[in-house]
């Protein structure tokens, strides 16, 4: 028989389908939304827009030119405003160009399953820069919904309701767990990466800048993100030693310090330290910065961590090949008490005393009188704080904005500022008085976690201070907000806002209860970080140790994962087969008297009575039984009846079912 | 041509197969040793995927990133047991097939059963290039499933092998058996086409007369091309899909005598295709007749069950077979 194409091309069940795949392709872009340029998920609405409007309203499908022209252009927009198609953020946005062009020429169970896949991976393309715990529970449930959709649309008969397909994806989901988990740990990891990646393009959140500039709007220190933990290994410092190193600013153009530009003194400079008292061993865990910064307490030794090296002035930095994106954690010893004695010429301390001729007249009108009194450098530090101290200066984070002369109006106008305000004139005062100095930005303090045992250091701790090198000392930390808000070194950024001042934070935080389940949230973070996040190939390395692989050279080492990898991958088949068969287990007849019923066939089966159709109902069967064993008729027909009792009138005292069961048990026709 | 080197490969991989489990009879229950799986394209495609992540994610050592790809792996693993779990122990009986007509197609109707627990889905049954299903099993439900064989010449048409196929769950997998029971549907010949009357012979019978007293409805046949329609039980269709004809035994009409050697002139086949017109014809009309053919002789009769012996005959006239 041949039947015609019906007039509507798309069927119901077609459109449900569709349905179904428009959901997933929304789900799976979802998490991209924030990072895409606005066109893309304009383009993607318009494109399942169009297809909807084909299956349901019977528009016309796009032509191949059309989408052909229109992939061509959608992949040049991309090159054109990521400057390429390669790294994870281009290649992003052309995969959501993919799926959405792929949605609108999409005709059928082949099409949608390749959207399926395009979704899979859009899904991985987060998880190679995303890593926060909250970020894994989405992504996780965004795996799940694709995976309704692929038991969904992989279907070529009727879609099934959701729910039954949610609870076998969440099945099917919870059965491949133990794998992951297995893999996760055993699979052999790379220390370095494959080919070189792509710096992402996203700006640093650090709460440091390049550059250091009091009286310009900032927002220095007004976030609570966490620059890095802290775990000391040996007995922590007091708070007020907690000086985290940054970068240093040694250009001052009168408004505004920058960092020094192709400095290559680096290990020359770190033999000069002598490094006195006790040191202080401790682990950093580093969030993402965008930076190659690391930090380390004043005064770090050079560190012996791969990838890490100190320079000039003192900070440690990451090598460029290391992707800014990855979580750095390293190990470093430091000494609280040091001489920094850097050898400087004649030339390089001229560097360090440079202000421009035109700049903080009265700053130096002040510093003059003070040389006049006595030129002895201790003497002018000691000089410059206690005036600070003597004068009425306020410490606060929202300091009134400052003009043609920063310095002079702070020092003797406003007299507010935070810690760069601070950092910045006595740095200005030093270089007056002819002394090189320098402003050294990094942390300090930082929040004791009890729960985790280590130290929180947020962007909010961001602190900057002053390094003047003396001559028989080298370089001297002085720190001016000490003189101002003595709180601020001694107790951290968020102590201090109890004090009264205004100081960075959501006022929630300073709930004690609210800061406990923070606290218990960030130990939390730390554990997901450490050893989620961080499993990499010197965790697993350790991991192998402690199996007893100790000291087995790398390709042996990979083997035996491998060899590991493959034996989990067995054991959990067997587990996922042992599942199966249990959930599969054979089915006991319900009915005690469908089973009497089912023997009484069987024996009838043995007579040459082909068994009982599906169709076909139980008196039928006794008809056609007894034409096919004649000389049982009468009891093949009491049998039938007993079972109708049985089966289907109320049969209270089973009286029914006893019979049936008497007569089955002696029903033994005679062959003829 | 890769369709047909395909096609090549699997009925050597069948019949391999076909040795290896031995002739099934005709109620099977799939065990693990015959079920064989093999990712379809799309779970090649599934794999070259999860390469590209792992990748991916060595390259930006992002720990999620393996998390996904060896999540997706261990899904796919998954869902290979499942595809396989799927089919295992899947009840399959023959129900039978009626006879038709060649050219026809002979439906050849398969139960499927599923006694266990849990349900099974998307089970699909093939045989050559058609394919019946795909249907949903309820635990303690059984389906039934129709394999269209198209039919050219009378006779016996053999199903002497079928697939049992599902991608269930997920289409990265596809798990398959053979069954070769022994179903075979008989095809009668195909009837001439209508315009020869009946032969009005004094309708002696080729072996006597019977007795004339049952006169009334004497039951119902299945319709084929070419009865009258107000023959046709519209009840019983509604009832049950199927074109039945109303029967009527003996009847007012004369008896008439079907003979192979009153159509002189025609080749052997077109005889027999103006034999089953006829008998088709004298059964619409409810009268009795005879049939006479090479090597059978049925004599006067009427209802279903004579027109029924009358096609058999004819279908296996000088076959060999019976």
């Amino acid at each position: 028989m041949k039947l015609s194409a019906p007039a509507t091309p798309t069927s119901s069940a077609e459109v449900t389908r569709l349905h179904w795949t428009a959901a997933i392709v929304v789900a799976a872009t979802l998490p991209h939304w924030s990072t895409l340029p606005i066109w893309a998920p304009v383009l993607l609405a318009v494109a399942i827009g169009w297809r909807l409007a084909v299956a349901t309203l019977e528009w016309p499908m796009p032509i191949r030119t059309l989408r052909l022209l229109l992939t061509l252009l959608a992949a040049g927009v991309v090159a054109f405003t990521y400057h390429t198609i390669n790294g994870v953020e281009a290649g992003s946005a052309l995969l959501v160009v993919m799926i959405a062009l792929k949605f609108l020429e999409s005709r059928g169970y082949r099409d949608q399953l390749v959207l399926i896949m395009i979704s899979y991976f859009l899904l991985f393309a987060t998880l190679l820069t995303a890593s926060g715990p909250f970020t894994a529970i989405y992504l996780l449930a965004l795996i799940w919904l694709t995976t309704i959709g692929l038991l969904q649309l992989s279907r070529r008969g009727p879609l099934l309701g959701l729910r039954p397909t949610a609870e076998l994806a969440g099945r099917l989901l919870l059965q491949s767990l133990p794998l992951m988990i297995a893999l996760f740990v055993l699979f052999p990891r790379l220390p370095g990466p494959l080919w070189a990646v792509p710096g992402t393009s996203t700006s640093a959140t650090s709460g440091l800048g390049d550059t250091v500039s009091p009286g310009d709007i900032t927002s220095l220190a007004l976030s609570d993100d966490i620059a890095f933990r802290a775990q000391f290994l040996s007995h922590p410092p007091p708070a007020r030693e907690l000086y985290w190193r940054g970068p240093t600013m040694t250009n001052f153009d009168g408004r505004t310090w920058s960092m020094p530009i192709g400095d290559r003194r680096g290990e020359r400079v770190a033999s000069t330290i002598e490094y006195l008292g006790e040191p202080t061993e401790y682990r950093v865990m580093l969030e993402t910065s965008g930076r190659n910064w690391a930090f380390a307490l004043d005064m770090p030794k050079p560190p012996e961590q791969r990838g890490l090296r100190m320079g000039s002035d003192y900070q440690l930095r990451t090598f460029p090949g290391i992707p800014t994106g990855t979580r750095l954690d390293y190990r470093v010893v430091s000494y609280t008490s040091y001489r920094a004695l850097e050898p400087l010429s004649i030339d390089e301390q001229e560097r360090f005393k440079r202000l421009p001729p035109e700049s903080s007249p009265r700053t130096r009108e002040l510093v003059r009188s003070w040389l006049a009194d006595d030129p002895s450098p201790e003497q002018l530090i000691e000089r410059g704080m206690s005036w600070l101290r003597s004068q009425p200066f306020f410490y606060t984070l929202t300091p009134p904005a400052l003009r043609a002369q920063p310095v002079d109006e702070f020092l003797f106008s406003t007299r507010e500022g935070f810690c760069e305000h601070y950092a910045s004139a006595f740095t200005v005062m030093m270089r007056a008085a002819g002394l090189p100095a320098r402003i050294v930005t990094g942390y300090q303090g930082g929040e004791l976690n009890g729960l985790g045992g280590y130290y929180i250091v947020r962007q909010s701790d961001a602190h900057a201070w002053t390094e003047v090198w003396l001559a028989a000392r080298g370089w001297v930390r002085v720190d001016p907000v000490s003189a101002v808000a003595p709180d601020r070194v001694a107790l951290g950024s968020w102590r201090s806002a109890l004090a009264g001042q205004r100081v960075p934070g959501s006022a929630l935080g300073r709930i004690e209860w609210v800061r406990r389940a923070l606290l218990a949230w960030d130990a939390a973070a730390t554990f997901w970080n450490e050893w989620i996040i961080g499993y990499g190939p010197d965790l697993q390395r350790a991991l192998l140790d402690m199996l007893g692989f100790d000291g087995a050279p790398r390709a042996e080492r990979w083997s035996k994962l491998l060899l590991l990898c493959v034996g989990a991958t067995l054991a959990g088949s067997l587990l996922v087969s042992l599942q199966l068969a249990w959930r599969r287990r054979r089915r006991a007849a319900v009915d005690e008297a469908a089973q009497a019923f089912a023997r009484f066939a069987k024996r009838l089966s043995k007579l040459r009575v082909l068994p009982r159709a599906p169709s076909e109902g139980p008196v039928a069967y006794g008809g056609r039984a007894e034409a096919g064993v004649p000389q049982a008729a009468g009891e093949i027909r009491a049998i039938v009846a007993a079972y109708l009792r049985a089966r289907y009138e109320r049969d209270s005292d089973s009286s029914a079912l006893a019979e049936l069961r008497a007569r089955v048990a002696s029903f033994r026709p005679a062959r003829v | 041509m890769q369709l047909a080197a395909a096609r090549r490969l699997e009925s050597w991989a069948a019949s391999w197969a076909r040795r290896r489990q031995g002739a099934d009879s005709h109620a099977v229950v799939l065990k693990r040793r015959r079920i064989y799986i093999l990712p379809t394209g799309f779970g090649v495609a599934f794999a070259v995927m999860i390469f590209a992540m792992l990748l991916g994610s060595l390259n930006y050592g992002a720990s999620l990133g393996f998390m996904l790809t060896f999540l997706l792996a261990g899904l796919g693993l998954v869902l290979m047991h499942h595809c396989h779990g799927n089919l295992l122990g899947a009840e399959l009986k023959l129900i039978g097939a009626h006879p038709v007509f060649a050219g026809q197609r002979a439906e050849f109707r398969i139960g499927l059963c599923n006694a266990t627990t849990a349900p099974r889905y998307e089970i699909e049954l093939r045989h050559e290039k058609h394919s019946a299903g795909p249907v949903d099993v309820a635990p303690g439900a059984e389906a039934s499933l129709r394999i269209a064989v198209p039919t050219e010449r009378r006779g016996w048409v053999a199903l002497d092998r079928f697939a049992v196929v599902t991608r269930h769950p997920g289409g990265l997998f596809r798990a398959w058996t053979w069954v070769h029971m022994d179903a075979r549907c008989l095809v009668y010949p195909q009837p001439a086409p209508p315009g020869r009357p009946l032969p009005e012979s004094a309708g002696a019978g080729f072996g006597g007369r019977p007795d004339r007293g049952d006169s009334d409805f004497a039951g119902l046949r299945a319709a084929a091309p070419g009865d009258p329609p107000q023959r046709i039980a519209w009840k019983a269709f509604a009832r049950s899909d199927v074109l039945l004809l109303k029967q009527f035994a003996g009847g007012d009409r004369e008896p008439c005598d079907l003979d192979w050697d009153a159509l002189p002139g025609l080749e052997p086949e077109a005889r027999l295709a103006q034999l089953t017109r006829w008998c088709l014809d004298a059964a619409g009309e409810a009268r009795t007749f005879a049939l006479k053919i090479p090597g059978v002789t049925l004599p006067l009769g009427g209802g279903p069950q004579h027109l029924a012996a009358c096609l058999e005959a004819l279908a296996l006239c000088e076959t060999g077979e019976r």
